[in-house]
């Protein structure tokens, strides 16, 4: 019989596991595949430690001051933002990327006290954690310069709080584990995410137009919030300073119960999880649909694509469908010409410096290419283990190439089409010169990019996977390429329209343009044949990096 | 004499330093149930790689059904079949999305796609399941799709690497007959697997590759043969295998070493 080994104590395992958690992050930077990668984490850390330095040094002098001049309601404002900051901050990086996954832990023979407190640990090592306490000892220091009689209360309170952050965060981070760990969840949250990013410019407007009298209603509110942990310590530290202790108790009870309630919550989640719930994506239930006989034998419809070329193109609509960043991608475009034209156009809030229809017309143009062609130079980026069939099948590579650029070909024609609407709805109409060129230099400038960006797309491809943000961008060669194209293309436009202003012939760029428009669609199918070399040529790469 | 479906010459392929397939003559003849076997990193996979257009080799020639693969690389894959390493699969369609698209990408009508779609869904017990992504699927039921994807244009030749490894008993079953039924049509079937017993029970002809050279070729009884049967006594494919790459001795001293748990 095999010899069986002893179980290692508590203590043991929280130790083993922090060992595991720091060889992980040590093994984690071998696989960083470029200096840049390496660079950017540097900046991240030192960006991280200046920034919870500096703010150590606020909180430290948040907290003195408002001691010092009496000013103690004002220590409630220092506990929210910690508790804010906490509570939200790994909220906001839980869609990012891959952490390991603390329910792996349970492949080995842990006790649910060993789990629950491993549990803990992993939330006081989380960067929102570490720089929350280092501010809280901050304010306690501050408090200590300040009045040394507020310290010993303070004490006991900072500790209550500290604990009520990371049972409460815990929580928080273990239902959006269970969230996150189906697919379309996680992509609802990354649109979420990017959503709300976005709309972030339009409070400039919203604040400008409705701002007035906000404040106001927000210290209205500010009483309703006095049973939340921020305003409990916060208040509670007050109550101490004005050597109230029935305040002092009754926030050291309210911290109590937050901490007593949480915890309890926070132990089912995890003996849920430590028996055994599965969280991650299971099959759906096999439910046999009858299917419309008629439509396996619709009638070959004859078109002016082949049948591979129209394969290919169906093939990246029904992905772009199910990649919910790229569909907002295309989505946002129109939602920030909204924006620009409530900002920079006529009758928008800068009146005497809003934008000439003029310039606004093709440089919304330029912005809206700008974006939508970016993905074209990484165009196989989610493509995974999938270009193989495109190798495999029985089709020259310029077929698939062809396909692809069609249909966002089409794409962009349908958004700048929408835009342009937009703008003349908002903006009024340019006149047909100006509304020519525009359109005319949209498709110069997509023609003329899309040669470059096949070259680009088969020459440095970069995997990337749908429903993720960490480490998704294209390779460093393929923005710098997308820039200078874009640049050069742009500069040619710009000269190409100012020519039009400086001869006082409003025609001459349409005309312009309708010509390299021409000659770019000509360098545009001559290049086909040299990519279809060209994807030969790197098939290997391609496989191999999109298929890891 | 038949034809012969797939012949290579010195076929070579070298990663740097490396050679994953050193120089091999391969020959198959047409409609053959073909057996290719090794050890892991023998070579098997990238050897496949290359006969079905994946990989470019380093030197050294391929005929397909005749046909110069260099030379005709269109021509050769519209007549072959294959479930590569990883399978290839587009994990963002359906499954029925993703055979709708294979078919036509093979130049398949469409009326022909949707039919053939729907009977290899059938098949393959997958059609309760046609709606679902393929990102969704188990290992299995990706294995199975990959296989019909990989006969829905009925090819000549058919490449499968480890075409068995994650499906059920019950379909695996079902696949066997497919296949045998197949190689009877005069489809030449070509295998990788590391179940040996199943090599056994479908493949007529078997290659051994070992550190990327082929060290054995020809049926199973002139594997037999030339591993020197004893009289009264049939080898398995494992033990013929196993006396070929030579490897059963070494396994034998390290079981000794692991006297605690053995």
């Amino acid at each position: 019989m095999a010899d069986v080994a002893r179980m290692p104590g508590v203590l043991e395992q929280l130790k083993l596991v922090a060992e595991l958690r720091w060889r992980i992050l040590k093994n984690g930077l071998r696989h960083k595949n470029s200096r840049w990668d390496l660079v950017g984490m540097v900046w991240v850390g030192i960006f991280s430690a200046l920034m919870t330095v500096g703010l150590c040094f606020a909180f430290y002098l948040g907290a003195y001051e408002f001691l010092l001049k009496n000013r103690t309601a004002w220590l409630v404002l220092l506990y929210w933002a910690i508790f804010l900051w906490w509570q939200v901050f790994p909220i906001f990086v839980a869609g990012f990327g891959s952490n390991f996954e603390f329910a792996k832990l349970l492949r080995f023979p842990l006790s649910l006290q060993a789990f629950y407190l491993l549990g803990l640990g992993y939330g006081l090592s989380d960067f929102g954690a570490i720089s929350s306490i280092c501010w809280i000892l901050s304010m306690i220091a501050g408090a200590a310069s300040a009045r040394v009689d507020v310290v010993p209360a303070m004490l006991v309170l900072s500790v209550l709080f500290v604990l009520v952050n990371v049972t409460l965060e815990r929580l928080a981070g273990s239902w959006l584990e269970k969230l996150l760990a189906k697919r379309r969840t996680r992509e609802l949250f990354l649109g979420l995410f990017v959503l709300s990013m976005v709309s972030l410019n339009f409070l400039n407007p919203a604040l400008q137009k409705w701002g007035r009298g906000s404040t106001s209603r927000i210290l209205q509110i500010i009483p309703y919030v006095g049973w939340l942990p921020g305003s409990l310590a916060g208040n509670a530290v007050a109550a101490a300073a004005r050597a109230n202790q029935h305040g002092v108790l009754l926030g050291i009870a309210g911290l109590l119960a937050w901490a007593g309630v949480s915890s309890g919550l926070l132990w089912r989640r995890f003996a849920a999880q430590y028996s055994g719930e599965e969280i991650s994506d299971s099959p759906a239930p096999a439910v046999a649909k009858k299917r419309d006989k008629k439509q396996f034998f619709a009638e070959e419809r004859p078109g002016f694509l082949s049948p591979q070329v129209t394969a290919v193109a169906k093939k990246e609509f029904r992905y772009l469908t199910r990649n919910g960043f790229a569909f907002l991608a295309l989505v946002l475009p129109p939602i920030m010409v909204v924006f620009f034209s409530f900002q920079f156009g006529p009758g928008s809030a800068l009146k005497e410096h809003a934008v000439k229809p003029a310039l606004f017309f093709p440089g919304i143009m330029a912005y809206l290419i700008l974006i939508l062609l970016s993905p074209a130079y990484n165009s196989f980026a989610y493509e995974g283990k999938g270009i193989q069939t495109y190798f495999m099948a029985p089709v020259p590579f310029r077929v698939v190439l062809l396909g692809k650029n069609l249909f966002l070909a089409s794409l962009v024609a349908f958004e700048l089409a929408l835009s342009l609407s937009i703008l003349t709805w908002r903006i009024g109409w340019p006149g047909t010169p100006l509304f020519a060129a525009t359109v005319a230099a949209g498709m110069f400038a997509v023609a003329g990019q899309l040669a470059i960006a096949n070259w680009s797309s088969l020459s440095f491809p970069k995997k990337m996977e749908i429903g993720k943000m960490k480490g998704q961008r294209n390779s460093g060669v393929a923005v710098w390429t997308a820039f200078g194209v874009q640049i050069v293309l742009g500069g040619i436009c710009a000269l190409v329209l100012f020519a039009g202003q400086w001869t006082g012939n409003p025609w001459l760029p349409p005309m312009v343009f309708a010509g390299l428009t021409a000659a770019a669609l000509g360098g545009y199918v001559s290049s086909l044949e040299a990519m279809n070399r060209l994807a030969e040529a790197k098939k290997e790469l391609l496989i191999e990096t999109l298929s890891r | 004499m038949s034809e012969i479906a797939i012949a290579t010459q010195k076929l070579t392929r070298q990663f740097g330093a490396l050679t994953a397939v050193d120089a091999i003559d391969l020959r198959v003849q047409a409609g053959q149930f073909f057996g290719f076997l090794g050890p892991n990193g023998a070579g098997k996979s990238t050897t496949i790689k290359m006969l079905t257009g994946l990989l470019a080799p380093t030197s050294g020639r391929m005929e397909l059904l005749g046909l110069d693969f260099q030379a005709h690389p269109v021509e050769v894959k519209r007549q072959i079949g294959v479930v590569p390493e990883g399978m290839g699969l587009f994990e963002r369609l359906t499954g029925i999305e993703y055979l709708r698209f294979v078919g036509r990408m093979y130049g398949l009508d469409r009326a022909t796609t949707e039919k053939r779609t729907e009977e290899l869904l059938e098949f393959m017990q997958l059609a309760d399941r046609e709606k679902t992504l393929v990102a969704d699927y188990s290992h299995g039921m990706q294995k199975k799709l990959a296989l019909a994807a990989a006969v829905i244009y009925g090819p000549r030749i058919l490449f499968l690497d480890e075409p068995f490894e994650g499906v059920d008993a019950l379909a695996a079953g079902a696949l066997k007959t497919l296949l045998g039924r197949m190689a009877e049509r005069g489809v030449t079937i070509f295998l990788t697997s590391h179940v040996l017993e199943i090599v056994e029970r479908l493949c007529s002809h078997v290659a051994i590759i070992h550190q990327g050279r082929l060290v054995a070729q020809g049926s199973m009884e002139e594997l037999r043969a030339g591993v020197g049967e004893s009289e009264g006594e049939k080898k398995t494919l494992e033990q013929i295998f196993l006396s070929i790459v030579g490897q059963s001795g070494a396994e034998q001293s390290r079981l000794e070493e692991l006297t605690w748990l053995t």
